[in-house]
C-alpha cells in the first residue's frame, strides 16, 4: 500500500469553536460524513425515483444505443476531430453510421462500423428491406480502397503536384470561359444519385450546350434499349424472383457479378430453402459459355458460346411460339440439343405467370428483345418482371463523345471518375483522343492510365469520406455521409459539379440536403433529415408502371444476332470479373487476392478454355503444378498473350477473358497482374468477339491458386440429392460414404471436459442455397485482420484465408487432374469452409505449449502470445483450416523490393533487410478489437469471438447482479453470416432451440463432415438439393453424389 | 588361410586345420597383437602430426556447416516461410531430417548400452565411435524441433517452469513428449559416452607430451589412476547407466513415432510405428556406423585389426535384420489400410505412395501419385538394397557395402520424407491438396547439418580415441584368465 503523507495535527492552542454539535461529538459517522465526498448510501440515494446509479446506467445504456442505432448528429460545417472527447464516443466502442455504396445497380444500403472516427467495417443496412444485413464482396472490399496507400494524394497538373487552391483558380478560368458550353463535355460513371441528376439539370441550364457521357464498360445499355423500344423510354424490367418458380437465364450470372442486387440473390435462395419433405423450390435452368456461380446453382445447365444464346433464345421463342416475324433458325448453327429446349420450354410454359426468363446484360438488343416477347408469352410481365423508371436521364455514350472529340468540338472534357484511358472500346483510341481534347480534367481516386493523359488530376474522395445520395436497386432514396473527413482532401464528383453548376464548393451536405428538400416533404426538414442520416435510406415505394408489350418485337431482325461460333470459329467472352469487376478494384490486395469462384485463381486473369478446345489447342494443365501455357490471342486485329486455364463445363470453341486485369498505370499491387482484356475488345463487340485466332505460345507462367484439385475424388463431402429424392428419403445424408458405417454419436474412451457456458456457438451451412460468391472470405479478412500475402505466397500454399471457398467440379465417371483430364460437363458444386470448432479438437492435443483450446462456450481458441508455432496443429487438422504466418505479412512489403546484388527481391524473404512497418492507412483499417498476428503464429477462424465477447459483456451488463447472462438467440452474427447475400452461413447459439442455427441443425438434411474421426464438429452442413426437370435430358435419376458405397441397414 | 597347392603330405594336416577352422571363432582382434600393441596404435591417431588430409577435409566441412548456420540464422530471422512449407504440408524437411538424425543417433547407445548387456564383445572395438555418431547425430536432430517453430524465441514455452500466467505445456501433446525424450537421451548418451571415456583419456593423458594436451586430458580424466576399487565402481557406474540408456534406445524413437502415431492424419495414424521407427532407427543407425568406419579403416589401417570384417559382417547382419523388419511393417501398412477398410488411409498408402506411372498405377488402375519416386526410392534402398546381405561374399565386400549402406542412408531419409509429406500433401479434403518444393534454405540447412555432423566427428577423430583401447583390451586373448602365452587362438597346444 502506498503510504500518504499527512503533516502531524497541529496543536490546538487557544480557543476553539466548532462548526456543528457534530463536530462537538466527534463521532465515527461525523468523522465519515466529512472525510467522504459524497454521503454514505450516496450511490443509492433516491432523488425523484432515479437512483444515481440507475441514472448513471441509463445515461450509459442510452449512450450505448445511441452508437448502437445509428448516430447522426453532425457538425453542419465539418466533421469533429477528435482533439476533444466527443460525447457519444466512448473510447473503445464502435459507432455504427449508415451510408450507402454508389453501384452501377443501384446504391447499396449499408452500415459502416467506426473505431475512434476511423470506418473499419462494412456491413449491409439491417433495416433496409433488401439486403437484411447482408451485402457483397465488392462493398466488403471497398473499405480497403478508401485506405489504399496508393491512392492519389495531390492535385496534379501534367504530371506535377499542385494543389487545391490552383485547381480552383484554374477551374474558375476554365468555367468563365466556357460560354455556352459548346466546347465543355463532361464523361461520367453510372450514377443514381439524384443530387447529380439536379446538378446536371442546373449545369446544363447554364452550359446548355455541354455535353454530358455516361461511360459503363460493364453497363446495361443492350437491355435497357431493348426495354426501352419494347415498353417506352426511360422504363426497364425488374424480375421479381419471390414469385418465379421456373427461371431462364439465358447468359447471365445474376447471382455473381452482374446488375443485379444482391435483394435479388436474397429473393432467389429464398426459394430455394427447402426445410422438410414436400417443401417446394424454384427450378432454375442456365444457358452460359463458361462456369458462373449462377450456373453452379442451377438446376439443369447447359454450356454454349455465348455468340450462340441469341440462336438459342430464338429457339426458344419459336418452341413457346412467340411470333418471331417468321425468321427461320439460322441454319447449321445450333449445338443444343433439341429435346433440352423443347422440354424446358415446357416447363417454363407450364408455370404460365411463375416463370421467367432473364438475358444477361452481355447479350445483343435483338437477344434482350426476344427475351421481352418470351416473357410476355409466358405470362411474366407484370408477375416475375415488372417495370421500373430509369433513375438517369439518357446521356451520350463514349462512342458518340468520341466522335465529338474527334470533330474537335472538345475544348474542355471533365472526366469524373472511370478510367476510360484503360477500358474504353479499343477501336475508339481513347487515349490519342484524349491527347487531343486540350483541357482534360480528371477526378480520380487513383492516378491512373487516365490520368496521366490528362491536364489536371484531382484527387477524388472515397464514398465514405463524401455527401451524395443514391436510389438502391429497389427505389429507396438512400443516403452517402462520409464516414471520415477526406484523408487527401480529395473532392468528390458532386463537389466539381456543383463549381459547374455555378455554386461554390460544398463544405458539408448542402447539396443532399437542397435535394432532399425536394424529394421528401416533410413537416419538419431537420426531423425528417436525421432519421435519412439515422436510417440511411427513406422508403420510397417504386412507381408501379405497367409493362405492355405489343407482342411484335420492334425493329427485330436475324442481324441482331451474332454469328455462332462453332468448330474452327472460336469466340472470346470478355466477362465481367468475379473480383476485379471493370477493374476498379485492381489495386486491392482483398480482391486480388479472393480466389475467383470458378477457377480459384488468384492475383491474374486467366483464358478460361474447355476442355475439347484445349485439346484442340494442345494446352495441358497438370492440376497439382502452377504452370500454364501461355495463349496468343488475336481478335479484332489486336493480340494479347493470355494464360490457358482448363476449365470444366465451358462450352467448346469459345474462350472466357475477363476484363479488368492488366492495367498498366496502377498501384503497387496490381502491378503486373493478370492481362488487359480491353485492348480487344471493340463497340462492335463490346461482350464476345467471334473469330479469334488463338495459338499456343509454346512458353508458361505460373498462375496461383488456392485450390489444384477439384475433383472430390467419391468422398462424402458436399452431399447432395434430387428434391424428389429427398421426398423420398430426407435423412439421406445418413446414408452417404463413410459416415453411413459410423453409429450416431460415436463413443469415446476418453471423458470429455463438459461446457458448461450458457451459450453454445455452432453454425450451420445451407449448401443448397451456397452460391459459393465468396463474400465470406472478404468479409472475413475484413473483420478478423488477415493479411494478404501476395502471388508468391499463394503459389506456395500459404494464403491466409481463414474462410474459404471450396469448389468442386462433379461427375459420374472418375477424372484426374493430375493427368490433365477434365471433365466436359460436369456439375459444380461449392462448400464454405472454416474452422469447424470441434468439440474433441485434434489440434488441441498436439499443441505442445497449450496455445489452442477448447473455450466454455465450445469455442476452439488460440492464444496468439502462447503460440511458438510448431504447425502440428495444422498438420492435425482434418479440414486445414489453420493458417501458419510464415512471414511477418503486416510488417513486410509483399511488394518486390530492389536489393543492391540481388535484385529486385521479395520484401517477405528479405526478412530484417527489408522495409519494417504497415502503411499508416492499412493500419487505419484494422479491427481493433482483433489482434494482428505476427510471424510464427498460427490463426484461424475465432467464430468471431470478438464479437461474442461483445455480447456477452453487453449481456453481463445487463444481466447486473442476476443470473441472467446468457446471450438471446440471434442477436449479432458472425462477419461470414452477417456478410452472406443469400442467408445461407447461419451463427448462433446450439443450445437454445429457438435459435436459428438450431431449427437449421434439427433438419434431417443437417450433417456433419468427417463423423468417422469422432472430433464433433461445430459446424454442419445442409445437404444441397437439386429440382430436375424429370423430363430433360441431362436429367439423371439419382444424383446423390458423394456416396462411397451403399449403407448397412 | 593356407593358401597355394597343397603337398600330399601335408593334405591330413590341411583337412584338420580346416575342421578346426570350422569350430573355433575367429578373432576379434586379428593378427595377434598384444597390449602395447593397442595402445600405441589407437593413441597414435591422437598424438601423430595433424595429417593434412584432415586440414582439408575439416576445412570443407566446417565450411558446409557454417553455411548451415547461415540458414538458420536466415530462417530465424526472416521467417519459416524462406523454407518450403505450405498450408497443407506444415512440415516437411525440418522433421524429416530432425526424425533422420535421430534415428542415426540409435546405433551407438544400441551398441554400447544393449550389445554390453547381452556380453556381445565384438561392440568393443566400434562402439566409441558408434556412441560418438550418436551423440553428433543428436546434436544435428535436436536443431530441427529448435528451429523449425515460428517463434524460436519463445521456445521456452516447452519447458515446464512456473510463470506468471500459470500456464504449463500440454502434456498430452507428443511434441512435449518429444521434448523430454530426446533431451532424456541427449544427456544420458552423452554421459555414458563420457564415462566410457576416461579410463581411455587417463591413457592418453599419460603419453601426452605437451603441456596443454596433459593438462586437457588429465582434467578430462577425472583423475582416473586406474586402481582396483576405481575399476570396481566404474564398471558398476557403467553397467547402471547401460541399464538406463537401454530403455531410452527404445523410448525416445517410439515417442518420435508418437508425433505421427497419435494424430488423426491417414498415413500417421498407425498404432504400429513404434515397434517400425525403432527397427528403422538401428537399421539407419548401423548404415551410418559403417558409413563412417569404412572410410576410417581406411585412413588409419591399423583399425582393419579392430575393426575386422567379422565386425562388418555382423553389422551386415544386423542391417539385413532390421531391414527386413522395416519393409515387413511397410507392407503391414497396407494390410492394415485394406484391413481397417478406411478409404482415407487406403488412398494414402495406394494413391499417395505406391501408385507409380508404370507398374503398380497401371496395376489397380489408379493415377500416379505425384511423390511416388519418394516411395519407390524409400522401398528400393531399405528393403530391396540390403537383401544383398543374405550372401557372405557380398558382406565382405566392402565396396559393396559401403554402397548399400549409404543406399540406406538415403532410403531412411526418404522414409522420414514419404511419411510426413506425402500423408500431410494430400489428406481428408482435396480442396486442400498441395505440393511441397523444397527452397534452398532448407536445402542448405540440411547440407550444413552433414557439416556440422563430420566437423564433430572430424574432431572427434584427431583429439579422442576412436577405438575404446581399455575395452578391446579385455577381449585380447591376454585377457583371458585362463590365457596361456603359448596357445593360439583360445586352443591350448599340448
Amino acid at each position: 500500500m502506498k503510504k500518504i503523507f499527512q503533516h502531524p495535527p497541529e496543536k490546538l492552542t487557544g480557543r476553539k469553536y466548532w462548526r456543528s454539535l457534530g463536530e462537538l461529538a466527534d463521532t465515527e459517522e461525523f468523522r465519515g460524513w466529512l472525510e467522504r465526498e459524497f454521503p454514505a448510501g450516496a450511490a443509492e440515494l433516491k432523488l425523484d425515483g432515479v437512483s444515481r446509479r440507475n441514472f448513471l446506467k441509463l445515461m450509459g445504456a442510452s449512450t450505448a444505443l445511441a452508437g448502437l442505432s445509428l448516430a447522426a448528429c453532425r457538425h453542419p460545417k465539418h466533421l469533429v476531430p477528435f482533439t476533444k472527447s466527443s460525447e457519444w464516443s466512448i473510447p473503445g466502442k464502435p459507432l455504427f453510421y449508415a451510408t450507402s455504396m454508389p453501384r452501377r445497380s443501384g446504391n447499396l444500403p449499408l452500415v459502416v462500423t467506426t473505431h475512434d472516427g476511423r470506418p473499419t467495417k462494412i456491413e449491409g443496412n439491417p433495416l433496409h428491406p433488401a439486403g437484411k444485413g447482408a451485402t457483397d464482396h465488392f462493398a466488403q472490399a471497398s473499405i480497403l480502397d478508401l485506405y489504399d496507400p496508393d491512392r492519389s494524394r495531390f492535385f496534379e497538373e501534367k504530371g506535377q503536384q499542385s494543389d487545391a487552391k490552383k485547381f480552383e483558380a484554374y477551374l474558375d478560368g476554365v468555367i468563365a470561359e466556357a460560354g455556352n458550353g459548346a466546347g465543355l463535355a463532361f464523361l461520367l460513371e453510372e450514377s443514381h444519385s439524384p443530387t447529380r441528376e439536379r446538378l446536371r439539370k442546373e449545369i446544363a441550364r447554364r452550359f446548355p450546350n455541354a455535353r454530358w457521357a455516361v461511360y459503363e464498360p460493364l453497363g446495361n445499355q443492350a437491355a435497357e434499349a431493348a426495354a426501352a423500344a419494347a415498353f417506352g423510354p426511360g422504363i426497364k424490367g425488374v424480375p421479381v424472383f419471390e414469385k418465379a418458380d421456373v427461371i431462364l437465364a439465358l447468359d447471365y450470372d445474376f447471382l455473381g457479378n452482374e446488375l443485379i442486387s444482391i435483394a435479388h440473390s436474397r429473393a432467389f435462395a429464398d426459394r430455394r430453402r427447402v426445410e422438410k419433405p414436400g417443401d417446394k423450390m424454384n427450378r432454375l435452368y442456365s444457358v452460359e459459355n463458361r462456369y458462373t456461380v449462377t450456373g453452379g446453382t442451377a438446376d439443369h445447365r447447359l454450356r454454349l458460346p455465348a455468340s450462340q444464346i441469341g440462336h438459342f433464345a430464338l429457339a426458344l421463342a419459336k418452341e413457346l411460339g412467340v411470333d418471331t416475324g417468321g425468321i427461320a433458325a439460322p441454319e447449321g448453327s445450333p449445338e443444343f440439343p433439341a429435346d433440352w429446349v423443347r422440354e424446358a420450354a415446357a416447363d417454363l410454359k407450364s408455370a404460365h405467370g411463375r416463370s421467367l426468363v432473364l438475358v444477361g446484360p452481355r447479350q445483343p438488343v435483338a437477344v434482350q428483345q426476344l427475351g421481352i416477347a418470351i416473357n410476355a408469352v409466358l405470362g411474366a410481365l407484370n408477375e416475375t418482371l415488372v417495370g421500373a423508371r430509369v433513375t438517369s436521364a439518357p446521356a451520350l455514350s463514349i462512342g458518340e463523345l468520341a466522335e465529338a472529340i474527334r470533330q474537335k468540338s472538345i475544348r474542355t472534357l471533365v472526366i469524373l471518375g472511370g478510367n476510360p484511358v484503360y477500358n474504353a472500346p479499343a477501336d475508339l483510341d481513347w487515349a490519342a483522343l484524349q491527347k487531343s481534347v486540350p483541357e482534360v480534367i480528371r477526378l480520380g481516386l487513383w492516378v491512373d492510365e487516365t490520368s496521366k493523359e490528362s491536364t489536371w488530376h484531382v484527387p477524388a474522395a472515397h464514398y465514405l469520406e463524401t455527401w451524395s445520395d443514391g436510389i438502391a436497386a429497389d427505389g429507396s432514396y438512400t443516403a452517402v455521409q462520409p464516414m471520415i473527413l477526406p484523408l487527401y482532401d480529395g473532392w468528390s464528383e458532386l463537389d466539381i459539379l456543383a463549381k459547374f453548376a455555378g455554386q461554390p464548393k460544398p463544405a458539408g451536405s448542402e447539396l443532399v440536403q437542397e435535394t432532399f428538400r425536394q424529394r421528401v416533404k416533410a413537416a419538419s426538414f431537420s426531423d425528417a433529415w436525421n432519421k435519412f442520416l439515422h436510417d440511411g435510406f427513406v422508403a420510397q415505394r417504386r412507381e408501379g408502371i405497367n409493362l405492355a408489350f405489343t407482342g411484335a418485337l420492334p425493329q427485330w431482325s436475324q442481324e441482331g444476332l451474332a454469328v455462332p461460333a462453332g468448330a474452327g470459329k472460336i469466340e472470346i467472352v470478355f466477362a465481367a470479373d468475379s473480383k476485379m469487376d471493370d477493374g476498379r478494384y485492381n489495386n486491392n490486395g482483398w480482391m486480388l487476392e479472393l480466389p475467383d469462384p470458378i477457377t480459384k485463381t488468384t492475383w491474374d486473369n486467366t483464358a478460361w478454355v474447355s476442355p475439347r478446345t484445349a485439346k484442340e489447342l494442345g494446352i495441358s494443365q497438370i492440376a497439382h503444378k502452377a504452370e500454364h501455357d501461355l495463349l496468343e490471342i488475336t481478335v479484332n486485329g489486336q493480340t494479347v498473350v493470355a494464360a490457358a486455364f482448363i476449365a470444366p463445363g465451358h462450352a467448346d470453341n469459345s474462350i472466357t477473358l475477363s476484363l479488368g486485369w492488366g492495367r498498366s498505370v496502377v498501384g503497387a499491387l496490381g502491378r503486373g497482374t493478370g492481362v488487359n482484356a480491353y485492348k480487344l475488345r471493340t463497340s462492335a463487340s463490346p461482350y464476345f468477339a467471334v473469330g479469334a485466332k488463338v495459338v499456343k505460345q509454346g512458353k508458361q507462367i505460373k498462375i496461383a491458386h488456392t485450390q489444384e484439385h477439384f475433383s472430390m475424388e467419391g468422398r462424402d463431402l458436399v452431399r447432395e440429392a434430387s428434391l424428389e429424392e429427398f421426398n423420398r428419403q430426407p435423412d439421406f445424408v445418413r446414408h452417404m460414404g463413410g459416415d453411413s458405417h459410423v453409429p450416431p454419436g460415436p463413443p469415446s474412451l476418453y471423458t470429455h471436459p463438459k461446457l458448461e457456458a450458457p451459450n453454445q456457438w455452432g453454425m450451420a451451412i445451407d449448401l443448397n442455397t451456397c452460391i459459393g460468391c465468396s463474400a465470406c472470405t472478404v468479409a472475413c479478412q475484413a473483420e478478423n485482420n488477415t493479411p494478404v500475402v501476395g502471388k508468391e505466397q499463394v503459389l506456395m500454399g500459404r494464403s491466409m484465408h481463414w474462410m474459404r471457398n471450396d469448389r468442386y467440379f462433379v461427375t459420374e465417371e472418375a477424372f484426374n487432374p493430375d493427368l490433365s483430364q477434365y471433365p466436359e460437363n460436369p456439375e459444380m458444386v461449392s462448400q464454405p469452409m472454416l474452422c469447424q470448432h470441434c468439440e474433441n479438437a485434434p489440434c488441441e492435443t498436439v499443441c505442445p505449449v497449450n496455445a489452442t483450446v477448447h473455450s466454455p462456450d465450445g469455442l476452439n481458441v488460440m492464444a496468439y502470445n502462447r503460440c511458438i508455432g510448431t504447425r502440428y496443429c495444422a498438420n492435425n487438422c482434418p479440414f486445414k483450416v489453420r493458417r501458419f504466418n510464415f512471414f511477418d505479412y503486416h510488417q513486410r512489403p509483399i511488394t518486390p523490393v530492389k536489393v543492391p546484388v540481388l535484385g529486385e527481391v521479395n520484401g517477405l524473404k528479405l526478412g530484417p533487410l527489408a522495409p519494417k512497418g504497415s502503411p499508416d492507412t492499412l493500419k487505419m483499417q484494422k479491427n481493433p478489437n482483433v489482434t494482428v498476428r505476427m510471424r510464427g503464429v498460427m490463426e484461424k477462424c475465432t467464430f468471431c469471438v470478438q464479437r461474442i465477447q461483445e455480447a456477452r459483456i453487453a449481456q453481463k451488463v445487463k444481466a447486473g447482479a442476476s443470473d441472467d447472462v446468457t446471450i438471446p438467440p440471434d442477436t449479432f452474427t458472425s462477419a461470414c453470416a452477417q456478410v452472406c447475400p443469400t442467408g445461407s452461413i447461419v451463427f448462433g447459439d446450439i443450445l437454445n432451440p429457438e435459435s436459428r442455427v438450431s431449427k437449421l441443425k434439427a433438419q434431417e438434411k443437417n450433417y456433419r463432415l468427417l463423423e468417422y474421426l469422432n472430433v464433433r464438429t461445430r459446424v454442419s452442413y445442409l445437404a444441397r438439393l437439386r429440382n430436375p426437370n424429370p423430363k430433360m435430358p441431362d436429367a439423371k435419376q439419382t444424383i446423390a453424389h458423394g456416396a462411397a458405397e451403399p449403407a448397412h441397414s | 588361410m593356407a593358401t597355394g597347392s597343397l603337398s600330399p603330405a601335408n593334405e591330413a594336416n590341411a583337412a584338420y586345420e580346416q575342421q578346426k577352422a570350422a569350430v573355433t571363432r575367429v578373432p576379434l582382434v586379428t593378427n595377434d597383437r598384444n597390449l602395447p600393441w593397442l595402445t600405441q596404435n589407437v593413441s597414435s591417431i591422437v598424438e601423430s602430426k595433424t595429417p593434412i588430409w584432415w586440414w582439408i577435409s575439416i576445412f570443407f566441412t566446417s565450411l558446409v556447416a557454417a553455411f548451415g548456420l547461415f540458414c538458420i540464422g536466415y530462417q530465424i530471422s526472416t521467417g519459416v516461410g524462406v523454407w518450403g512449407e505450405n498450408h497443407p504440408v506444415g512440415w516437411a524437411w525440418d522433421i524429416t531430417n530432425f526424425v533422420f538424425w535421430i534415428g542415426i543417433g540409435h546405433a551407438g547407445t544400441l551398441i554400447s548400452a544393449i550389445l554390453f548387456l547381452t556380453r556381445q564383445k565384438w561392440r568393443t572395438s566400434i562402439n566409441r565411435a558408434a556412441e560418438a555418431m550418436t551423440i553428433f547425430a543428436v546434436v544435428c536432430a535436436g536443431i530441427f524441433p529448435g528451429i523449425h517453430i515460428g517463434r524460436v524465441w519463445m521456445a521456452w514455452y516447452l519447458a515446464p517452469v512456473p510463470n506468471s500466467n500459470a500456464i504449463w505445456p500440454n502434456f498430452r501433446s507428443p511434441l512435449l513428449w518429444d521434448v523430454f525424450a530426446v533431451s532424456t537421451y541427449f544427456t544420458v548418451s552423452l554421459l555414458f559416452w563420457y564415462v566410457g571415456l576416461v579410463p581411455d583419456l587417463a591413457t592418453l593423458r599419460d603419453r601426452a607430451k605437451s603441456k596443454v594436451s596433459k593438462f586437457a586430458y588429465g582434467l578430462f580424466s577425472l583423475g582416473w589412476r586406474g586402481g582396483n576399487r576405481q575399476w570396481r565402481h566404474y564398471e558398476m557406474a557403467y553397467l547402471v547407466l547401460a541399464g538406463i540408456s537401454t530403455p531410452l534406445v527404445l523410448s525416445v524413437h517410439s515417442v518420435v513415432s508418437f508425433d505421427f502415431a497419435t494424430s488423426v492424419l491417414p498415413g500417421w495414424h498407425a498404432t504400429i510405428f513404434p515397434p517400425y521407427f525403432v527397427a528403422g532407427a538401428i537399421f539407419g543407425g548401423f548404415a551410418m556406423v559403417l558409413t563412417i568406419l569404412i572410410p576410417a579403416r581406411l585412413i588409419y589401417p591399423q583399425l582393419k585389426d579392430m575393426i575386422t570384417p567379422q565386425h562388418i559382417d555382423k553389422m551386415c547382419k544386423i542391417i539385413l535384420l532390421t531391414g527386413s523388419i522395416v519393409g515387413y511393417a511397410y507392407a503391414m501398412e497396407f494390410f492394415m489400410a485394406w484391413y481397417g477398410a478406411n478409404p482415407y488411409e487406403i488412398w494414402v498408402f495406394l494413391r499417395n505412395r505406391v501408385a507409380d506411372p508404370f507398374i503398380f498405377g497401371p496395376l489397380f488402375n489408379v493415377p500416379p501419385a505425384p511423390y511416388w519416386w519418394a516411395y519407390w526410392a524409400m522401398i528400393s534402398c531399405n528393403v530391396i538394397s540390403p537383401q544383398f546381405f543374405w550372401f557372405k561374399r557380398n558382406r565382405h565386400n566392402l565396396w559393396l557395402i559401403f554402397i548399400v549402406v549409404n543406399l540406406v542412408n538415403a532410403g531412411m531419409w526418404f522414409e522420414r520424407f514419404v511419411i510426413i509429406v506425402t500423408s500431410l500433401h494430400r489428406d481428408f479434403l482435396p480442396s486442400s491438396w498441395g505440393m511441397f518444393h523444397p527452397t534452398w534454405a532448407e536445402i542448405g540447412l540440411f547440407v550444413g547439418t552433414f557439416g556440422i555432423f563430420l566437423t564433430l566427428f572430424l574432431l572427434f577423430m584427431r583429439f579422442l580415441p576412436m577405438v575404446t583401447i581399455f575395452e578391446v583390451k579385455t577381449v585380447l586373448p591376454e585377457a583371458d584368465p585362463h590365457h596361456h602365452p603359448n596357445t593360439h587362438n583360445g586352443e591350448v597346444k599340448h
